[in-house]
This record gives C-alpha cells, structure tokens and sequence, in this order.
C-alpha cells in the first residue's frame, strides 16, 4: 500500500458527509468536489495519506483553491469542549452550568446553559451575544455562494439564527450542529484505495450487487478461513529455448515439485475476492519499500496524454509481451531477488508464470471478469502489460480449458512453427502474430497442465453458480488439508452444500449404503461424478461449518456513546467453511470409546459425533 | 519439547508442504470441533512404554506417531492396536524382528497417488509396524491460526477468528507490514498476525521483511510463548519481548524502533501505553532525554484495541483523540455459527433420535383421528339407529382417508432417512455475545512545512486543464468532445475515453 499520493493513481476522497468518491489523481488537473469546491491535483499528490484539508477561498490574485491541512485539534475541537466542560463540574451559584459547549475552529464558542440560554462567544467580535434572528432560505443560499471560510460561517450563522436553539437540548444541539456541519463545511479526507476502502466505497455507495453484497466482515473471514497468505518466493520454470521450428514437444514440462502456495479462486464480483486474496498474499501491487518513497514521484509519466498507464506501448517482435523483462525489473522489487538474469531473448514457450504464491482463477465465460483490478493497475485483459506483480502471479483459465481442454482451440491446436528463412521473409506483423500465437499456445498449456497436476493450498469462492457444481470439480485438485471457503450473500445454498456433508450421509456412504461406490478407487471416489444420493463424496471434506458475522458500529463520545441508529441492511452474507480430507480406503471402522451425548432437547449437534 | 535449532525451518504455519513432517506441530482432529495439537515425534525407540515409539492416544483408539508422520495432509488415520495394558512391559523381541525389512503397509490411501515427493517417502523407519484396529480413526491437519485458536493451551481470554479476522483486515495487516502487538497473552493473535505479515524469514531476500513485535509482562506467559515460537518455526518471524508496556513502551533491541504500521493492544489499560505510540515526544514526559517513536515515519499507522468494557474504550478514545489519531471507530462483532439439520415431523417415520412423531400436516393428523375413532367405534358396539347412521357416514370418509394413510405407510418417504424433511439451519446452543470492543484509529505520517515546500517545487501549480470529479453535464460534455475531435479514430484515444468514463462512473 502507498503511502502517499502518487500521480495518476486512484484515491478515495471521504467528504465530511461521510460519502466517499473515487477519483483518479491526474496531475495537472482540477479535482471538483462539486458543491465542496474544487481544487488543483498538484496540491494533494506527493503528500501522505489521511491528512484532512480544507478548500480555503480564492486568494484575490489566483484562479483557484488553496488547501490547509486541518490539525487533529481543530477536528476534535467540539469534542474537547465537550470534555472540558464535563471535566470541570464544579457547580457554582453565580455562573449557568453549561450544558454544552462547541468550539468552531476559529474561536467561536457556542454554549448551551441550564436555563436554556445560547450563548455565542465570537472569536472576533470578542463579545457575547445572546440570539435570536432567523435566516431567510435565500439568506443561506447567499452565504453559501459566498461560500467563505471553507463553510464555517455558514454553520455558525445558521446556528446562531435558529430561534428555538435555546430550547434544544444538548444532545439535539449537537446533532443539530454535526448535520449543519457536514452539509457545508469544505473539508475533505485522501484515503488510498485498498481493499478494505474500495469494498466498502462499492458496497455502500456503487453498486454492491457488483461485489455480491460482500460485506468487511465476510472479505476478512474469508480471507483467514481460506487461509490467504504469501507462500514462497516467486520461482520460475527455466526457459526451453524453444526455436520457432519447435513445437509442442519443446514446452517446458510441468515440475509439481515447484507448484507450492496456490489459491483456487473462482469469483463473480468483479475481481474483488481475486484483489482481496492478491493483497494478502503481497501480489496487489509493487512493493512499496522505503526507497520508493524517499525519491517519489518516481517515473511521473509526465503529464502526457495516457492519463493511466495500463498498457505499455506495443513493441513488435517477439519480446512484446516479455514487457517485464529489461530494464524493469527494480520496479516490481521482489522480481530481481529470483528472477534469472534477463536475457536478452526469452523463447516464445518461455513461462512468464511464478510456480509459487499464485492465484489461478477459474471462470465460466471466454474471459475472466476481474474489471476492478484496473483500480489496482491490472488489466487482465491487456496483451502487453507492464510490469505488475499479478503479470506473474494471476492464472486464469475457463472451465472448459480445465475439465475438456480437448475442446479448446488454443490448448489443442498444435503450435505454429516456422522456418528460420521462411520467418524472416514475412513482413514484421505477420511475424509478431506467429510469435503471439505461440506464446499463447505455451501459456494456456502450461495454466491448464499446471492446474489439472493438482495440490492447491486453497479454495476460495464467491459464486452465483451452483457451489455443487464448483466443488465437484474443484475437490480433487486440492492438497489434503487444504482449507475450502466459500461466500454466499444468502443462507440457503450454503446450507444445501452442508447437508451432502451431514453425519448421516457420511455414515450411510461409509456403510456402504451408496452401492455405485463399491469396488471403486480412492482416486475413483476422489473424483466422484455425483450422483442423486450423493452428489458430492462426502468423505472429502472435514470440520463443514456455516458462519456469519455483523460488525455493529458505536458513536462514541463524551456522554454519547451508543450503537448507531441505522446501519446497513439487506443480507449479512454467509461462509461456509471445510478442509479437504484424504479418506482412508476401505471401510474404516467409526466405533468410538464414548458415548453419544445429547444436547439441547433431542438436537444432536454435529461437533459431539465423529467425523 | 523444541527440537533443535534448525536454522529457518519453515513453519507449518506458513509453508506446511504436502505431508506431514517428524519434529513439526501437526493437528488431529477428533471430531468437528475437537482439535489436539500434536508435535510428531521421529519413531527412535520405545517411548514411554510403548514399543511403539510416542503414541497419541484418544477416545477413538491409539495413534502412534509412526502412522501420523509423512501422510499427506488431511489423511484419514486408522487407530492401531498398542498395547495399552502392558505399559512398560517389554514385548517380545521377535515381533519387532518379523516386521523388520517388510514394506510398510500405509494406513491411508495417500502413498500411491503421492509420488510427486519421493525423497519424503522414506517411511520405514518404523520399528514396530502398527497394527489396525477398528477402534476408529482421526484425521491429521496441517496447523492454521483458525485451529490453533480453538486448541491452544489457554493461558489468558484469547481473540478468536471472528475478531481477529476482522482486526486484520481493517489493520491491513499484509505481507511486509511490522506490527506491534501487546500483550501476547496465549498467542493466538499472534499466529494470525504473523500469517498476515510474512512475506518469508529475515535474511533470505533483500526485501523488508513482515514481522510481528509482541511484548508480554507475564514472566510465565512470556517464557511459554518464547518456547512454543520456536516449536512452531516463528523465531526471526515474532519478536517477543519482557516487558511491562505501559512503563517501558515499544522499542526493541535496547532502544530501537520496530518502525511499526500496525498496532494491536489487548491489554487492561491501553491509554497507559498510547503515549508510548506517538510520532514524536508526548508533552506529558519532557525529560530532556533524545526520543525514538516505535512507528514507521512515513507510513500511516493503523491501531486495533480491544478491551470488553465501555468504560475502557471512552479513555481509549479520548486519548487516542488528543494524540492525534484520526478515523476513530468502534465496533463489536457479533458471529454465529449456524448449524444444518432435516427436521423431520411424520407420525409413520422411524423412531430415531431427531425425528419428531407427530402429524406432519392437517391430513396426517386427520387420518390418524379417523383411525382412532374407527377403532373406537369398533370397540364400542353400535345399539341405536342414529348410531348407526354416524357410522356410515364415518365409513365413507374413513375410506376417503384411508388410501392416504397407506400412501404414507409406503413410503416413510425418502430412500434415505436423511433425506426426510426440510433442510433447517440453527445457531449454536449457546453464542458467545459479547467479546471485546474493537477501537480503530489511524495515525498519519507528520507533515513538515519542509517537506511541504519540497514536494510543492515538484508539482507546481498553474498548469491545471481538465477537471477531474463532479462536474455539470456542460463541461462533462465539452470536455469529451474536445477529446473525441482531438484524436478520432485513434486507439489511444478510445482506450483513453474509456479511462475517462471509468473515472468520471467512479465520482458520480
Ligand atoms: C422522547 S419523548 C417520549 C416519547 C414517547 N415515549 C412516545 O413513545 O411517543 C420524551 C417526552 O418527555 C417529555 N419530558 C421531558 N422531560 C419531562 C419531565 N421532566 N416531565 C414530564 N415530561 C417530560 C418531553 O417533552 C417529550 O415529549
Ligand atoms: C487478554 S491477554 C491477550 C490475549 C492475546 N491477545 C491472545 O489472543 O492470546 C492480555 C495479556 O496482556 C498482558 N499484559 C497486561 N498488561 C500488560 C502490560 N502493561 N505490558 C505487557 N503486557 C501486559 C497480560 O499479562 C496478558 O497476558
């Protein structure tokens, strides 16, 4: 994650609404918060996250807006006053005991005492008024044209103007002022856009049947149960060297004993699972070690017109797709430690892929829809990409390529190959496609072969296809003890997927009450098509559970503390969660030197029987 | 039992490899929810009695080590026959002897299919060869954070998945990050917070590497946490410390910053160590003395405290206000684990534990009436002629019922009895309602007037030409066709108007 703004990357931008916007900071540009005002990009890039500003008005002799940085002091002021003035509760005759006191930044002071009297002790007038005025409506809208102060007169006006202030109570008296205020004050928060901020922009403000409803307590669930984590220094497959008189046979075979920290993924909401487990296990983005920091900006593609630089321009030739290679290396950091010294010519069967900490996606249409990785600058649909972690770390391949690879054209079609004479006598685009071609044919090779060897540390799945379906197919490639976790914003298919699992079933399978399983392999069994009793080989996964989790927020301040009113509703989102087991074969004896214990009025709970 | 230090064994935690390894923590799972952490120990030579090397033994048999170690994961384990009875009666000589030499029988099915490893599977070690019993079995599992929270020896309250998952996520708590944690208590925060940060051990790649800085005053809890660090491969990965925090702070190593972007205190008081957590000097101890902050300089720190009462959060938040940390938040998470059952009502299924026998609906029950009544009536012999008469009328709806009482009789419905019924979910017997309350904070990096001025020198301002965000339909429309003219049936422009829409989707 970045510490500071940089150019051209996308931010949140919180308003003190507490709605976010999500802009992409282009130097040179005015980022326009409409009715909060608007100011020059240059004025937040290169500085650290998390810093409040405050639009301040035109100076007479420039054209736009400067910021102020607003001190933490100045953010709590009401709530220190507040804290004060509990503090010192020392009743005393002569002097009203507040009720309330808030403090604007600039030294304006608004009291509530006992007897119901507002008093506004005006920093500058440094007198105190007792009073009672209204604003007309066109009065506010003349104030907020003027718009001065960065909206603080706005609010202290209307405060002061509204007649039946003094016969508030505190607590209306500030939450009277807290709506006033986030209405027109011009202050703002940069936020970088990181996991837990995106989800959240997208699901309370965007579109979040997009991320299917997926809520910050199901994305960190998930994340733990599915076991997410950085496993293993990148490792690569030595190049073959393949001439481009070679085919097929001069691919680089498939090393299992490479193959180490693998993630499953399969998702439908919009590459925000795929980010979520990327950034968990350090592949989102480049390193953002202390040097990137110290000579920031670093390459700011000055202000030319490619405002996002996803796409390297397109070399010709063989090493178009190789953008990684020369040169570039120092940027994707980790790439130097085990990366083979470049060289000058990768061959085309060369695989750009990490044998290890790597993310395979399995998808249902021809592309994978990973659309919300662009916020992170990948484009999974970019031929040439520069250099990105996911480049080398983001498999994906379609259920076809995985269960009738026979049936893709790219996986079955033999390679192009060529002759050496006959290649240089085709014109230069005639010969980046043969090149292309081949890269691609090693690739989806190697994705497919690599995918169906098996042995992945992980699955992790939120779906809008049958969970059945996925698992039948997604079983038998995981490693024994590998965790399954899987989201689903509703209850019911979850616990569909749990009842193939019950204790009943198991038993009635492991009896033999299941004839087709008789006679059959463990690796038969392992690979169980479904059938109507048993749609899944109940044996294959250990310790199923259902779970779901709600965050509930408090206010919390001085005499005020308490759950908020009105949170987010709809569904909670659900997971289901599993490990693979390896079941012994033959028939395994489940006698048990205890005695069933029963619970709860006739409800035996599944944890007091064996697995 | 720490084995020897072995420099940078890989921890199970993090790298556990396909099969189960002798010196390594491994897990066997007793029944859903019943976790036992086991340290497998190498077959050397009678153990304890037990001819049979260190035996693990269960309410499901006796598991010697011999048939847990290099199995793949997730294995389904037979219980072995040992001789329990016998316990430091030697057996005899010979059976050791016979089974010397012969090929191991695998209790799993993991060896045929496992041959990717061949130079693990150098399992013949065994001295004596187990022998199956039909006691039952266990499954072995690598360890997670997740079962290591659930079986741990507990020594304090501990902070379960439910909280730790989220506390993570809302730290960013990724590979690389060092975060601060206090106190350590049994460890299970740490075993996650370490999976979060690891991005491999210190000193195998130039790269910063992920760490956990985690301070206990607790003698004995330091002691036991610094031993099972080492038995779990964590050393280099956690940093712990002896060390009372709200007095001493967070520097390391006599006096150095941990440069931390993560902090979690699980401690009584946690505005007492607040101070210690600044960017520079709090006001409050001016002691004239040069002073180091534990934080990273130019990263935003992100802060989880966790404490069970309300009282302890108002002084949390209050201090964490005057210290300068922003986006002050507090939650509680409440999670449910939701079990599934058939919940099965009929008065012609089998009498099992579960099934409900009673009428399944208003038919069932109806039938079941007119049935009684019939019976009745038999019993009861009709003497008069209305008697009579109610009696036919019984008969013609009895025999309307009755096809559908053979109906049910037929089929105790489905082919299994756990197919019967609706498919119902139910929370567990009893949730946990309350756990702690979970304060987040972020504190961001001091900005100087200097860095101010060199940063301003390298973005001047002036040069500004579009604008970026909301903006009123005139402009949005000029703006794009401006674009559009400029560079028509340019590739770079579409690719670039695309950009813009998805900018301009991503403000409105
Ligand atoms: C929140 S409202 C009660 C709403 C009411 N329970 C309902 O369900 O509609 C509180 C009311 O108490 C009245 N009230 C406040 N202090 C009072 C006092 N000391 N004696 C009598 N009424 C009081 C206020 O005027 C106000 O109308
Ligand atoms: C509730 S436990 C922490 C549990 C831990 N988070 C876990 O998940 O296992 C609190 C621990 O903080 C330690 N502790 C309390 N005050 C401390 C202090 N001032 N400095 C260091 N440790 C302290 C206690 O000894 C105790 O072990």
């Amino acid at each position: 994650m970045h510490s500071v703004v940089r150019p051209n990357a996308w931010t949140v931008i919180k308003l003190p609404s507490g709605n976010t916007r999500v802009i992409l900071v282009v130097p040179n540009s005015t980022i326009s918060l409409g009715k909060y005002g608007s100011f020059p990009a240059n004025l937040i890039i290169g500085r650290p996250y998390h810093l409040t500003y405050e639009i301040q008005d035109k100076k007479p002799d420039e054209d736009f807006c400067r910021l102020r940085i607003v001190p933490t002091e100045e953010l709590y002021a009401d709530v220190f006053a507040d804290e004060e003035s509990s503090a010192c509760e020392t009743p005393s005759a002569e002097v009203p005991k507040p009720l309330l006191s808030t403090a604007t930044g600039d030294g304006t002071e608004i009291t509530v005492t006992e007897n119901g009297e507002l008093v506004v002790r005006s920093g500058r007038e440094a007198s105190d008024v007792l009073v009672r005025q209204t604003l007309t409506q066109e009065q506010i809208e003349e104030l907020k044209r003027e718009g001065s102060n960065a909206g603080k007169d706005v609010i202290e006006k209307l405060l002061l103007s509204h007649t039946a202030l003094d016969q508030k109570t505190s607590f209306s008296l500030a939450k009277y002022k807290a709506l006033k205020t986030k209405k027109y004050i011009r202050r703002f928060q940069m936020l970088p856009v990181d996991i837990p901020n995106f989800a959240h922009w997208q699901l309370e403000e965007r579109e979040p049947g997009k991320i299917m409803d997926m809520r910050a307590e199901m994305l960190g669930l998930v994340e733990c149960w599915g076991n997410a984590h950085f496993s293993g220094e990148e490792a690569y497959l030595e190049d073959p060297g393949a001439t481009c008189t070679q085919g097929e046979e001069a691919l680089a075979p498939i090393r299992p004993e490479l193959l180490k920290g693998r993630w499953l993924v399969v998702d439908d909401t919009c590459g925000l699972l795929t980010a979520a487990m990327a950034e968990k296990m350090g592949i989102l983005q480049p390193d953002d070690d202390d040097e990137s920091d110290r000579n920031e900006p670093q390459q700011a593609p000055d202000s030319d017109d490619e405002e996002q630089p996803e796409v390297a321009p397109k070399k010709d030739g063989s090493d178009a797709e190789m953008a990684d290679v020369p040169g570039t290396a120092d940027k994707t950091g980790e790439a130097t430690a085990k990366r083979p010294p470049p060289k000058p010519r990768a061959s085309d069967f060369a695989i750009p892929f990490s044998q290890t900490n790597t993310i395979t996606i399995l998808h249902a249409a021809s592309q994978p829809n990973l659309s919300f990785l662009s916020y992170w600058g990948f484009d999974a649909t970019a031929p040439n990409h520069p250099p990105h972690p996911l480049v080398n770390h983001l498999l994906s391949l379609t259920w076809l390529q995985l269960l009738k690879p026979e049936l893709d054209t790219t996986y079955s079609i033999p390679a192009l190959t060529a002759a050496p004479e006959e290649l240089a006598s085709w014109k230069p685009s005639r010969r980046g496609n043969f090149h292309r071609k081949r890269r691609r044919f090693a690739r989806v090779r190697h994705i497919v072969d690599a995918t169906r060897t098996g042995n992945f540390s992980g699955l992790v799945c939120a779906s809008t296809m049958d969970t059945v379906s996925i698992l039948q197919h997604t079983l038998p490639l995981l490693a024994g003890g590998a965790p399954v976790a899987i989201y689903s914003p509703t209850l019911e298919p979850l616990a569909r997927l749990a009842d193939l699992f019950s204790i009943s079933r198991r038993t009635a399978w492991t009896s033999g009450s299941a004839a087709e399983t008789v006679d059959k392999t463990a690796e038969e069994l392992e690979r169980w098509p479904g059938s109507e009793d048993f749609p899944l080989n109940p044996m294959l996964l250990l310790g199923t559970s259902i779970q779901t989790s709600r965050a509930r927020q408090w206010q919390v301040l001085p005499g005020r503390t308490h759950p908020l009113m009105t949170e987010r509703g709809g569904t909670d989102g659900y997971i289901f969660t599993a490990w693979k087991a390896r079941p012994a074969e033959g028939k395994v004896a489940a006698k048990g030197k205890f005695k069933r214990r029963k619970l709860d009025a006739g409800v035996v709970v599944e944890g007091e029987v064996a697995v | 039992m720490p084995t020897m230090a072995t420099p940078h064994r890989v921890s199970p935690f993090l790298e556990p490899g396909l099969r189960t390894k002798p010196g390594s923590l491994a897990v066997v799972q007793l029944s859903r929810d019943n976790f036992l952490p086991v340290y497998l120990q190498e077959h050397t030579g009678e153990h304890d009695g037990y001819i049979e090397g260190a035996v693990v033994n269960t309410r499901f048999g006796s598991f010697p080590h011999s048939t847990l170690i290099n199995v793949p994961w997730g294995s389904q384990i037979r219980a072995s026959k040992v001789d329990t009875g016998s316990r430091g009666r030697k057996r005899k000589r010979q059976l050791t002897e016979n089974s010397e030499g012969a090929t191991p029988e695998p209790a799993t099915n993991g060896a045929k299919t496992d041959t990717a490893e061949p130079d693990d599977a150098d399992a013949e070690t065994a001295l004596k060869q187990a022998v199956a019993d039909s006691s039952g079995f266990v499954h072995i599992l690598p360890p997670t954070p997740e079962i290591w929270t659930t079986s741990l020896p507990h020594r304090t309250q501990v902070v379960y998945t439910p909280d730790y998952s989220y506390i993570l996520y809302r730290l960013r708590a990724l590979p690389g990050s060092t975060l601060i944690e206090a106190g350590a208590g049994s460890g299970s925060f740490t075993h996650a917070a370490v999976r979060a940060v690891y991005n491999g051990y210190p000193g195998t790649t130039p790269r910063r590497k992920g760490k956990v800085v985690s301070f206990e005053y607790n003698e004995d809890r330091y002691h036991k946490m610094q031993e099972e660090l080492t038995q779990h491969g964590l050393d280099g990965l956690v940093q712990l410390t002896h060390r009372n925090v709200y007095e001493g702070g967070f520097l390391v190593d006599g006096g150095r910053s941990p440069e931390a972007e993560a902090v979690f205190l699980d401690l009584p008081a946690p505005w007492e160590a607040l101070p210690h957590l600044s960017r520079r000097r709090p006001t409050t101890d001016d002691d004239g003395t040069e002073w180091v902050s534990p934080l990273h300089p130019k990263k935003s720190v992100y802060i989880c405290t966790f404490s069970p009462c309300i009282e302890q959060v108002t002084k949390t938040v209050s201090a964490l206000r005057r210290l300068g940390w922003v986006d002050i938040e507090m939650v509680e998470i409440m999670n449910r684990k939701l079990h599934t059952l058939r919940d099965r009502v009929g008065l012609n299924l089998q009498v099992d534990r579960g099934v409900n026998n009673s009428a399944r609906d208003v038919d069932e029950a109806i039938a079941r009436l007119t049935e009684i009544e019939e019976r009745f009536r038999e019993n009861v012999r009709p003497s008069r002629g209305e008697d009579t008469e109610m009696a036919e009328e019984e008969g013609v709806s009895r025999t309307r019922a009755a096809p559908r009482t053979e109906e049910d009789a037929a089929a105790p419905t489905a082919k299994f009895p756990w197919q019967d019924g609706q498919l119902i979910t139910r929370g567990e017997p009893e949730i946990k309602s309350h756990t702690s309350y979970l304060v987040f904070a972020v504190l961001p990096v001091e900005w100087s007037d200097e860095a101010e001025a060199a940063v301003a020198a390298k973005y001047p301002l002036g040069k500004e030409q579009k604008v970026v965000g909301a903006m009123d339909k005139k402009a949005k429309k000029a703006q794009r066709r401006e674009m559009l003219e400029q560079k028509k049936g340019d590739r770079k422009s579409r690719r670039k108007e695309r950009d813009e829409k998805l900018a301009e989707g991503a403000v409105v």
